[in-house]
């Protein structure tokens, strides 16, 4: 029974995936299928995010970078496999989305690596610190990208060459085209809600307030036993993790490039804006702002110049009306409770640090 | 008698050119109630420091419970059943009041991060208990009906007693209270003083305990050590520590020698 409980969500997740793309899809044009897509893919990078800028309280701004890593491995397992499995990069569906789906979990493990190289630097940064050395990072990957050789397109080029070579042909600044279009809805609303279930049982867990108590409170949170630098470490793998899945279904996205410009800084910026939108640690706020963020530049189309004008005037508004984001650290289903109101914190006479 | 709990010798700690404590040693019992007093900036808060690895000792050594702690880094000191209580009050005030003693419980909890992922039946069956730890010890502190409070909300008496009630949640053998009475009225200290009597017999733990209120101090504690500017200027129970003339110096100024 028991076991049964433990794995219902993620079975729950399938089912919903489908139910997304058969039940939910039909109902729209293609556009907008796309838009669908577009949404979860953003709702896997914000809630990821969340589980390092909101629940560990570190603020990263290089979220993008690891959804490049994924989406370019994934991208390059996918790409040059298909050309050894079926001689060339179409969509195969069956074997195609096996291969598909090993390549984003590869894609996953490979951006968690790099979260885990990003992460040890923040064992001794803090705040603005930590947020410039993952500006760098990203910053790094996108020049890293930019100089990799041009993709290989013929069979019998790619049959001979070495999987170094292939590792290293990923279009440099033109980007990764040719990649086979498998990211579907299922696929991508899988992901999403595997992500959510995994989120919010973390959030309501021991192992999810040791996260949360580093971000309130780093001094207390170690003298009350909480290895602060391994839980840090451990929300940068696991938001890596799932931004490299973003980052392969991206990839594998009809009408998306794959270039190193796409994935800069300023889409690690977007990605930002949601969390801080949402109410840092807030899961629900981050599903939230990522469908707001994601379709109010459709609506805007016309005024698609001052998309960034629009954010920025957003954002500074919410932050004078409502700092803690849309719905600060609860989430939507513990709105009804009243919030108390808070008084200002009472300092003892000649408190010392 | 018995081998100390807490053995601290020759403990020193200089920030530069500042001597913030001078070969400072302590033994404390198992179940012995001992305070540390002195001036402001003394070094007593340091001293807190220093024992739970927030500072590194220059000089000297911490034990507990005959391990030697120095180095080690905070949390494993708290792992080894060190426990505090901040001056400047530290609560995870975004969270509630629950969830601060939940925290502390996680210390000894044994399900990791996949099995919490999961649901495991094993994390459920933590999970509950681990609540069901985490509202007995508010219970004992009247925070129980409280507890889905956000801390930052509670009044101060009440922060300070969820200080004390988050510090037993790592089930210390040691508990390190700093300045529990700050900031309260005279029937809140009394109550205080009632209710670290209380959680020293109830919970079995071994308390130091830094205050500036000298009735609470003399009241409840078996044995007092004073320090002024980082150095031992007295060690004893409450009565020889008051008569100590070295002691009424630290803390009124010593007569001049114009003799007005």
């Amino acid at each position: 029974m028991g076991y049964l409980r433990a794995v219902s969500p993620f079975l729950g997740a399938i089912v919903l995936a489908f139910v997304m793309q058969f039940g939910v899809a039909p109902m729209f044009g293609a556009y907008y299928q796309k838009l669908l897509i577009d949404i979860g893919i953003n709702i896997v990078l914000a809630v990821s995010l969340n589980l390092v800028n909101g629940f560990a309280g570190q603020f990263s701004i290089g979220h993008a970078a690891f959804m490049a890593v994924g989406g370019y491995a994934a991208g390059a397992i996918t790409y040059y496999g298909s050309f050894h499995v079926f001689g060339d990069a179409l969509v195969h569906h069956g074997q195609g989305d096996v291969l598909f789906l090993a390549a984003t979990l590869v894609g996953g493990c490979v951006a968690a690596v790099a979260g885990w190289v990003v992460g040890l630097p923040s064992l001794r940064l803090k705040g603005d610190y930590l947020a410039i050395v993952t500006l760098g990072f990203g910053e790094i990957v996108r020049v890293l990208l930019q100089l990799t050789d041009d993709v290989m397109f013929k069979r019998a080029d790619i049959e001979a060459a070495s999987v170094g070579t292939l590792a290293l042909a990923l279009g440099g600044a033109l980007g990764f085209g040719g990649l086979p279009f498998y990211t579907s809805i299922v696929w991508t609303y899988f992901f999403a809600f595997t992500l959510l279930v995994i989120a919010v049982r973390l959030k309501t867990s021991g192992e999810g307030r040791a996260f949360l108590s580093v971000r309130e409170n780093e001094i207390a949170a170690s003298a009350m036993g909480i290895d602060t630098t391994r839980y840090k470490v451990r929300a940068f793998v696991l938001a890596a993790f799932f931004a490299g899945i973003a980052g392969s279904l991206f990839a594998h996205e009809i009408g998306t490039t794959l270039n190193p410009r796409e994935l800069g800084f300023q889409k690690s910026f977007d990605i930002v804006i949601m969390v801080v939108l949402g109410g840092m640690g807030s899961i629900s706020g981050a599903v939230l702002a990522a469908i707001v963020l994601t379709l109010l530049p459709e609506f805007l189309r016309e005024a698609a110049s001052y998309r960034m004008i629009i954010y920025a005037l957003l954002l500074i508004s919410m932050m004078i009306l409502r700092p803690q984001g849309l719905f600060g650290v609860r989430e939507v289903w513990e709105l009804y409770r009243r919030p108390k109101v808070s008084r200002p914190q009472v300092r003892p006479p000649g408190s010392l640090p | 008698m018995s081998e100390p709990l807490l053995d601290v010798s020759g403990l020193s700690l200089a920030f530069g050119g500042l001597k913030a404590v001078t070969d400072f040693s302590l033994k404390l019992h198992k179940g012995e109630l001992q305070a540390l007093i002195g001036p402001n900036g003394a070094g007593k808060t340091t001293i807190f420091n220093l024992l739970t690895g927030v500072y590194r000792p220059q000089q000297g050594e911490v034990r507990l419970g005959g391990r030697l702690l120095n180095g080690l880094p905070t949390h494993k000191i708290a792992a080894s059943g060190m426990a505090r209580t901040f001056q400047n009050i530290r609560l995870f005030g975004d969270l509630t009041v629950l969830d601060n003693v939940r925290i502390a419980c996680h210390l000894r909890a044994r399900a990791g991060l996949f099995s919490a992922l999961l649901r495991t039946p094993a994390h459920v069956a933590e999970e509950a208990a681990i609540r069901e730890k985490a509202m007995a010890l508010l219970e004992v502190f009247s925070l129980a009906d409280r507890h889905a409070e956000l801390s930052r909300n509670l009044p101060y008496g009440d922060q300070r007693r969820l200080e004390i009630a988050r510090a037993l949640g790592t089930e210390p053998k040691v508990l390190l209270l700093d300045e529990p009475a700050a900031g309260m009225n005279p029937q809140e200290k009394v109550a205080l003083s009632e209710l670290i009597t209380l959680v020293r017999h109830r919970f079995g733990v071994t308390v130091l305990l830094i205050e500036h209120d000298m009735a609470l101090v003399m009241k409840i504690c078996e044995r007092i050590t004073v320090i002024d500017h980082g150095v031992t200027i007295a060690s004893g129970s409450p009565l020889e520590v008051q008569g100590n003339p070295a002691v009424i110096e630290a803390y009124l100024g010593a007569p001049s020698a114009e003799g007005h």
